[in-house]
């Protein structure tokens, strides 16, 4: 019986070492690490949907669509190879993240990997892409510290926090000279003082550190900053010690269920301010919106992307258009930088002419996508090949979105800044509780 | 010589044990080279490690009987002391990993005398309260990258052995592989040692130990000391296995909950105890896992599994797996 | 000044209100204790369940989520009967060690599935009668209607705990058993029965806190361990075994995790750095408890039951 017990345990040890088989030549295999389950599953179905839909657009020729992607079936210079995306689950869990990033390079044998929207998991996946010699781009983790590490395999389309943060100010001081649409100048005492609270993991604790460096050059420093866990199931002492300097602007950055709660608690402490601000991420995921319902009139948020932009540019009407037939849902700021992320492979790849990491490299470094090609209201993509910030898309702007209902009683993200593609008035102040 | 000597001594074992025990040693000698996916290696080494946290958990757990459940705040030590060293002053991992297992055992000692004057499960909240307490205070400081963590950067030229930065896994597997046999020839003495006896008699019954003239407090930390060498040194060579380190993942609770669980499970107070734990639970937490994981509903699965598994143990055989194996063999050869 | 003064209240009444609802989480561990000597290392779970109890209740049955307080209770009762039958009382004849084991299995064992059936996402209430309301009091002082109506029925619960243990005929059985295992034994008090009745009872407790938490406090399997220390704190602080101790130390436990904003506002006064005191404010509940365990254990009051 021991020795059974014995022998089962060595054959698990040998079992262990069973090796998977490789697939066929005909596509070009990309792995992808989004967080399907876990605190931001809601945000990972988007970054997965808007993935898929941007292959399968890449996959088929649609010559309805004006996209270079859409023309072809398949990458041209590759004999007309599919895209595949392996798609994992890292669960919002760093750890995780790499050894997913390992598997799909060593066992599944990708020939680029994408994700991991968690700056603090794009960051462990980024190094091990840099171990292995493997092309990673990214597409929504704003942590300006992820291009300050001077990777040679990481590209990252979406902009970062550093100017994301400085939109805000900027677009703060214009509210307070009235080039916002729908608000005349007023002084700028109204806006102040300013409190920020940011969880505290990679992300968090960057766009902390920008409100803080930023907000003091424009004499919006924020009077308290505070830094908690994303997974607190309790912020009321913190949110109390926000309200105590009566505060006009709030600025916030959570990931999902924290937003939420953060703006419970506001709603539940009776919360004033003149101005509410979320960094994109939770203030913008679907269950935002669906749980607090009328709640979040008002409140802004950091956004690349909101179904409004179809106004004014026909290739993002185009293609919202295929995924609310897909998904039933409107492109959405994650959705949309996964789309233009995929994009920017099938680019590539179609550049390098080849799945050797190093001409994709070069491909990367050469690539210039034009604005037209985007669904995104950039002035297209182009990455910085050297200087501080190695990598980054230099030609990405952000855009910051206010809820309000629409006339269907539905919420919807306008646009109020940039100030010159405002879409309507804004509200001012927010009404508060 | 005559400490290595009984560090080499398995005469106690029955002949049986010692050679499934040698045909497991050159099972986990040749494993790198037999076919294998990156998958599988990394459960391998996720098994050494386990085994290596177990053997330490081990020592003050199973020998002397006093449930640990914030092993976590070593592995935090350890690896943190490795990553600020190599990022800050370009300090070599074998020179960070003696300073990291010192550090560790210099706040062993700090918590370890409040701590041993509490018993059984009021030992294993307040172990669990320090931890918590140092995690958030690595998350606070700014110094060594607040929750935000590490990150060691890359040295260049790989295979690096002074840094231990290599691309291909194997080479962390044989150094995982070396800290495994060391850790257990030092247990296999450390079993016939003075401690270890005055550990267990403390552990059968406390008062008539010291009737005896053994001081069971300082024999408990001595003991806990040992046991926070062997975490710390497993937390260094993490550091620089994953080149990314922060809190939440070197000291989360978890991980503490997993090196008792698996020692626990395999047989707290016995020598392979902890491995048969860490042979059993790290394959099916992976594989389980990367099957279930993909059809999200069965998350979960496998800890409800050692979870039933734990709780018929601790109920019918405290002894874990190994006590069963043998209460089997007394029942064999009466 | 006067602000200071305001903030300050603030958080104290809040620390109040939450401070009735942990001694309330505190009470069935404290009276589990007392009647056997064993420590239930899986008390936070059973308030999670009582948590997810609530919380299935109200959205299932589309109900106010107060209906959910019963419903709770009958859960909590069923939970620590098949617990104690199932489990503890073949632990009871094992070492320590075993116990601790066998409470640390079980607290896996609720913990993962509950992931597996509810998902790891935290999940909370939106509608209900208190949910999301509140007034304001004095000058600016805010009260939610959740909390406050928590705190009371934990005092309610409390009382009708205490009234059990010292009225009924059951009651006094238990007490005997609590006092005197052997004696009440001889006595013809049926103590086998007396441990499936503690354990009943702690269950029922602890489920009914978890209902009125899930009204303000969003659930997830995870969220039991938060609570075990916590009890665990509490229970240290006020004696083990000792209920109205238990109640006391509640209090203390709830002004401790609101010393954060205490400290802010304090800080804003002699103009020192706000904020980084929030990233501790568990860390004084483990803290506590160390050093009440270390320095005192029999508790902050010294009551012997």
């Amino acid at each position: 019986m021991p020795r059974r017990l014995f022998v089962s345990v060595l054959a698990i040890m040998l079992g262990i070492a069973l090796s998977f088989p490789a697939g066929a030549v005909e596509e070009i295999k990309i792995g992808v690490l989004y967080p399907l389950t876990g605190g931001a599953a809601a945000e990972g179905k988007e970054l997965r949907d808007g993935a898929e839909l941007a292959t399968e657009i890449a996959n088929n020729a649609k010559s309805e669509l004006s996209m270079t992607m859409a023309k072809n079936a398949g990458i041209k210079s590759l004999g007309g190879a599919k895209i595949k995306l392996i798609i994992q689950d890292h669960q919002g869990n760093p750890q995780l993240g790499a050894d997913l990033a390992k598997k799909l390079i060593q066992d599944d044998k990708v020939v680029g990997l994408m994700g991991a929207y968690h700056s603090a998991v794009t960051k462990t996946v980024a190094a091990v892409a840099e171990r292995y010699g493997v092309p990673l781009i990214n597409e929504s983790s704003t942590s300006p510290a992820l291009t300050k590490e001077g990777n040679k395999w990481f590209w990252r389309t979406t902009p970062h926090d550093t100017t994301f943060t400085n939109d805000l100010f900027v677009f703060l001081e214009g509210l307070t000279q009235g080039k916002v649409k729908g608000v005349k100048a007023f002084d700028k005492k109204d806006l102040l003082p300013v409190v920020s609270a940011c969880e505290k993991t990679e992300w968090g604790s960057n766009v902390d550190a920008a409100i803080k460096e930023l907000g003091k050059a424009k004499g919006f420093e924020p009077q308290v900053s505070l830094l908690y866990a994303a997974k607190a199931p309790d912020l009321s002492s913190e949110v109390q010690s926000l309200l105590a300097p009566k505060p006009g602007t709030m600025l916030f950055a959570g990931y999902g269920a924290d937003a939420i709660l953060m703006v419970k608690t506001l709603k539940s402490m009776k919360a004033k301010p003149k101005v509410i601000w979320g960094q994109d991420a939770g203030f913008e995921s679907p269950e935002f919106v669906s749980t607090l319902g009328d709640d979040v009139e008002g409140i802004l948020t950091r956004t690349v992307f909101s179904p409004r932009v179809g106004d004014v540019k026909k290739v993002a009407k185009e293609v919202n258009d295929l995924y609310k037939a897909k998904t039933g849902r409107d492109l959405s700021g994650a959705s949309a930088r996964s789309f233009t992320a995929t994009q920017a492979w099938v680019h590539i790849l179609e550049k390098a002419g080849s799945t050797k990491p190093e001409a994709i490299q070069k491909a990367a470094n050469d690539i210039k996508i034009d604005a037209d090609e985007l669904i995104v209201p950039w002035k297209g993509i182009k990455f910085s090949t050297s200087g501080q910030d190695l990598g980054q898309n230099e030609l990405g702007t952000g855009m910051i979105g206010q809820y309000q209902k629409g006339k269907d009683g539905k919420m919807i993200l306008e646009i109020v800044y940039p100030f010159e593609l405002a879409t309507t008035n804004m509200i001012y102040p927010v009404k508060g509780w | 010589m005559e400490a290595l000597k009984s560090a080499f001594d398995f005469s106690d074992f029955p002949r049986t044990d010692i050679w499934v025990a040698r045909a497991v040693a050159a099972g986990l000698l040749v494993f790198p080279l037999l076919p294998h996916s990156s998958f599988a290696m990394a459960t391998m080494i996720q098994f050494l490690m386990f085994s290596v946290y177990g053997m330490g958990w081990n020592t003050i757990g199973g020998y002397g009987g006093q449930v640990d459940l914030g092993k976590a705040q070593y592995v935090g030590i350890g690896a943190y002391t490795t990553a600020v060293m190599m990022i800050r002053w370009d300090v070599p991992f074998w020179f960070s990993l003696p300073i990291g297992m010192g550090l560790a055992v210099c706040w062993s000692f700090i918590i370890g005398y409040p701590l041993f004057r509490l018993k059984g499960h009021y030992f294993a909240i307040a172990t669990i309260a320090t931890s918590l307490i140092l995690k958030d205070v690595f998350e606070s400081w700014s110094f060594i990258g607040g929750a935000r963590g590490l990150k060691i950067p890359l040295k260049g030229e790989m295979p690096n052995f002074l840094y231990i930065q290599f691309r291909e896994d194997y080479y962390y597997y044989y150094i995982m592989l070396g800290f495994f046999f060391i850790g257990l020839f030092y247990l296999n003495w450390f079993r016939h040692s003075r401690i270890g006896f005055q550990l267990r008699s403390i552990k059968d019954n406390e008062d008539v130990a010291k009737s005896l003239g053994i001081d069971s407090h300082w024999s408990k930390i001595k003991a806990y000391a040992v046991a926070t060498a062997f975490v710390a040194a497993v937390g260094s060579f993490h550091a620089c296995y994953n080149f990314n380190i922060e809190p939440e993942d070197v000291m989360s609770l978890d991980l503490s909950v997993l090196i008792a669980l698996m020692a626990m499970l395999g047989g707290a107070g016995s020598l392979f105890g902890p491995i048969i734990g860490a042979a059993v639970l790290v394959p099916m937490k992976n594989y389980l896992g990367a099957w279930f994981g993909a059809r999200a509903g069965l998350v979960g699965l496998d800890l409800i599994i050692y979870a039933t598994i734990i709780m018929v143990i601790a109920a019918f055989e405290p002894r874990g797996i190994w006590g069963l194996i043998t209460r089997l063999r007394e029942r064999r050869s009466d | 000044m006067e602000d200071l003064f305001i903030q300050i209240s603030k958080a104290v009444v809040a620390g109040l209100m939450m401070g009735l609802v942990f001694g309330l989480v505190a009470l069935g561990l404290t009276i589990i204790f007392g009647v056997m000597d064993i420590v239930n290392f899986a008390h936070g779970e059973f308030l999670m369940i009582g948590m997810y109890a609530g919380l299935l209740t109200a959205t299932l049955l589309r109900v106010d989520p107060l209906v959910g307080l019963p419903v709770a209770a009958v859960v909590g009762i069923l939970l620590g009967l098949v617990c104690y039958y199932s489990l503890v009382r073949f632990l009871l004849r094992g070492p320590i060690v075993a116990q601790l084991f066998g409470t640390f299995g079980l607290m896996l064992f609720l913990r993962n599935v509950a992931l597996m059936v509810m998902g790891a996402e935290p999940q909370s209430l939106h509608h209900g009668i208190l949910v999301g309301k509140s007034f304001v009091v004095g000058p600016g002082m805010v009260i939610e209607l959740t909390k406050l109506a928590a705190g009371v029925l934990s005092l309610a619960a409390f009382a009708g705990t205490w009234w059990l243990l010292n009225r009924t005929k059951i009651g006094k059985g238990l007490t005997a058993t609590a006092l005197d295992g052997q004696a009440a034994r001889y006595m013809g008090i049926p103590t086998e029965r007396m441990n499936a009745f503690a354990w009943a009872l702690g269950g029922a407790t602890v489920s009914v806190a978890g209902a009125l938490l899930v009204n303000f406090w969003p659930v997830d399997p995870n969220v039991g361990l938060l609570f075990t220390m916590i009890a665990f704190t509490t229970v240290a602080l006020g004696g083990f075994g000792s209920i109205p101790g238990a109640a006391l130390a509640g209090l203390i436990v709830g002004m401790m995790i609101n010393i954060a904003p205490m400290w802010d506002a304090c800080a804003v006064y002699l103009e020192m750095e706000v904020g980084w005191l929030h990233q501790f404010k568990y860390s004084f509940v483990y803290l506590a408890f160390f050093l009440i365990m270390v320095f005192r254990p029999r508790g902050l009051f010294g009551w012997k039951h």
